[in-house]
């Protein structure tokens, strides 16, 4: 049967199982929406600005770990994805992005919204295609979803030429394709006696947690082989979740915000075991002083990773579920029960010594205080946890304890901001029955407040904790440190009202103050079922601590 | 820093020169030589040099790998290797005695006459690349043009 382009594009999606995808709909993908105007089985979020249909794809993909879908037009419409396609390229978030684009025949001729989009997504997404015939539809559409959930993750972009959304063709749907990368999922027995050598040698070994493990749902393995080995745990921002942050070998995030313990276990550890990590800067502080007394075993589905930072002992290719399941099988015959203890002592020692005060009843409000009632009150509603990017993301990276995969949402790689409250919009349609709330600054949540609309029209009940301090707050607290406090253009003034301007989109709003009114006004945010704004107003002069400055050693903190 | 090969195959798709090239730009390294052949499969085959320590050849060989049209990528080595570049040579308009002399030397160096038209030669000449240089260099007070294909390697092994 001949179907036109538009047509064959969402039964592709159907088939690819896309029940929601967020757009917004312009000149050269307006094919593509008429046909959807009659599409019932799939629900398209109508969004106020392209960048929030990236990032709410984002979130979609990493709250529910199928791919998240988004669609806009050519032009500004396909631009305004860049931020956002480049986000989930930095943390492995599988997006299918699609857009439109001028006719073929008017490719290269500046016609009117046309953009270069092969050329401009091409080194920040995985793999990006522009359709030049119809009859290739299905099959592009097939490979983008099979490329981004392929080994590692990550963003695609499909560029739809108008004239071909209305060509017809007649096609099988879903097309029979394969991918030509072969991707090893399993460990060489070789690699895990390497790694299994030097671990049985090891006296104080530490398992370094990163986003791989969530994306391969190896928190199960993580938890098994750290209680196997009375190993503690650390994590990097990607990889928290992936074990119980309340279990005793939990030690929390590492890195320039991370805790102290976690940092110093790491730097008087004999074995590291990293686990789906890219040793960011931000983890791993001056590389040179990194985990200085360890051998180091890397585990990695991309083999890029292996050896770009740092040069581990033995490098371990494959899906980190199945090396950790195989590492385990291999060392539960040879691991000495009680060669940790002394070290587990010295962890727990460690942790009760250093571990972050929060109970504190200033006002305005200290920062530590709000997550510690948030955390409190979120734990007995098994809520998903979304970050804008600055203080606010290292305020709940540091001391917020996440207790399951999936439930802690960051923007990593890329910091941006304006990301947490579009992902939290993706995070909510993927799992509806979750409470989703995004801890929020002024300043990003200002980026993409727009979406407010987003929310109150289509009743996605996403809860934003503003911690209001009018700044740049990360900005600021780098000028205070190592600027001589010339807090340069770090200022927001005054405006907006965040209560009105909730009030004027038709959300939930209000104004959290003091102490004694976090859990109280959390608790009537969520209750309100409304998509909700609680200003928080919290010390301006507050900095992230402890802290190591860029290119730092991790054992050297500001305190 | 020493010279690198690596011998590229490739879908033969539009693009998938910029996917490779992007990857040494982003780094700030300079592609002294690129050539491109399609294979009896079909697929491209792209070889290309460039100065590079260890551990950055290493990575930009698993960067180039990890891209989707590319099907391997081979390191050559350039002791291991044969190697030839092709120089199409193009003279001013000579007289009759410089046309004498210049095709005496050209003859010397291995070089061919395609054609003579007018006093105006139109040569080639191929060999390694420190060999074509050289004489490319010895015949400039004859030369206007020149076209050079960049150096071509296979793998011995």
């Amino acid at each position: 049967m001949e179907l036109t382009g538009s047509e064959i594009l969402w039964r592709c999606l159907k088939a690819e199982g896309v029940k929601e995808i967020f757009g917004i709909p312009g000149g050269a993908i307006i094919h593509a929406y008429d046909y959807l105007h009659s599409e019932t089985e799939i629900r398209h979020i109508l969004v106020r600005h392209e960048q929030a249909a990236a990032h709410a794809a984002d979130g979609y993909a990493r709250a529910s770990g199928r791919p998240g879908v988004c669609i806009t037009t050519s032009g500004p419409g396909a631009t305004n994805l860049v931020t956002g396609i480049l986000n989930a390229y930095m943390d492995s978030s599988p997006v299918v992005a699609i857009s439109g684009q001028v006719s073929t025949n008017l490719l290269g001729m500046d016609a009117f919204q046309e953009a270069d989009m092969l050329s401009i997504m091409l080194p920040i997404t995985k793999h990006n295609f522009i359709v030049q015939r119809v009859e290739d539809l299905p099959k592009i559409i097939r490979l983008a979803f099979l490329i981004s959930m392929n080994g590692r993750p990550g963003p695609v972009h499909v560029d739809l030429p108008r004239n071909i959304q209305s060509a017809k063709a007649d096609v099988e749907i879903p097309a029979k394709v394969e991918l030509n990368k072969y991707i090893r999922l399993d460990p060489k027995p070789y690699e895990i006696l390497q790694a299994v050598n030097l671990i049985v040698k090891s006296e104080r070994p530490v398992i370094m947690a990163g986003g791989g493990v969530i994306i391969s749902g190896a928190s199960p393995e993580i938890t098994e082989l750290a209680e196997l080995l009375g190993a503690p745990v650390v994590t990097t921002l990607m990889g928290k979740g992936a074990i119980p942050e309340a279990h005793p070998l939990s030690l929390g995030m590492l890195g320039m915000h991370g805790r102290m313990a976690a940092n110093l276990a790491v730097s008087e550890c004999d074995l590291l075991l990293a686990v789906g990590v890219r040793f960011s800067d931000r983890s791993t502080g001056d590389v040179r002083y990194f985990a200085p007394k360890a051998r180091i075993i890397h585990i990695d589905i991309d083999p890029v990773e292996l050896g770009k930072i740092v040069k581990p002992d033995v490098a371990i290719r494959g899906d980190a579920k199945r090396v950790l399941r195989a590492l385990i099988q291999a060392l539960s015959s040879r691991w000495q029960k009680g060669r940790t203890e002394e070290w587990g002592k010295k962890i727990q020692q460690m942790k009760r010594e250093l571990a972050p005060r929060m109970d504190y009843d200033n006002v305005p409000l200290k920062p530590q205080r709000v997550i510690k009632d948030i955390n409190e009150v979120l734990d007995t509603v098994d809520a998903i946890v979304v970050t804008e990017v600055g203080q606010c993301e290292m305020w709940a990276a540091h001391f917020y304890r996440i207790q399951k995969p999936r439930h802690f949402i960051a923007s990593g790689g890329l910091g941006t901001m304006g990301f947490g409250f579009p992902a939290s919009m993706g995070a909510k349609v993927a799992k509806p029955n979750h409470v989703v709330v995004n801890i929020a600054g002024d300043g990003s949540f200002l980026m993409n407040s727009q979406e407010l609309a987003t929310c109150v029209v289509n009743n996605i009940a996403v809860v934003n904790c503003i911690f209001n301090n009018r700044y740049l707050g990360m900005v600021k607290q780098w000028q205070d440190l190592f600027f001589g406090k010339r807090r340069s253009q770090t200022y927001l003034g005054q405006s907006p009202d965040f209560v009105k301007l909730a009030e004027a989109y038709g959300a939930w709003g209000d104004r959290v103050e003091r102490p004694g009114e976090i859990k109280e006004k959390l608790k009537l945010a969520i209750e309100s079922g409304k998509p909700a704004v609680l200003d928080i107003v919290i010390d301006p002069d507050e900095h992230v601590l402890p802290m190591v400055p860029a290119g730092g050693r991790l054992d050297q903190m500001l305190t | 820093m020493k010279t690198r090969i690596f011998s590229i195959l490739c879908e033969n798709v539009p693009g998938v020169m910029m996917r490779i090239s992007r990857c040494f730009t982003r780094r700030q390294i300079n592609i002294d030589s690129i050539t491109v052949g399609i294979e009896p499969s079909g697929l491209a085959r792209v070889i290309l040099s460039f100065q590079a320590d260890d551990h950055t050849t290493e990575h930009l060989r698993k960067v180039l790998e990890r891209l989707i049209p590319i099907v391997n990528v081979e390191i050559i080595d350039p002791e291991k290797a044969a190697v030839r570049e092709i120089s199409l040579l193009k003279t001013r308009r000579l007289d009759d005695r410089e046309v004498i002399d210049f095709i005496q030397k050209l003859e010397q160096k291995s070089g061919r006459v395609l054609e003579i038209n007018d006093g105006v030669v139109i040569a080639e000449l191929s060999g390694e690349h420190s060999k074509v240089e050289e004489t490319v260099k010895e015949l400039s007070p004859y030369l206007k043009e020149v076209a050079r294909s960049g150096q071509v390697y296979l793998s011995k092994e």
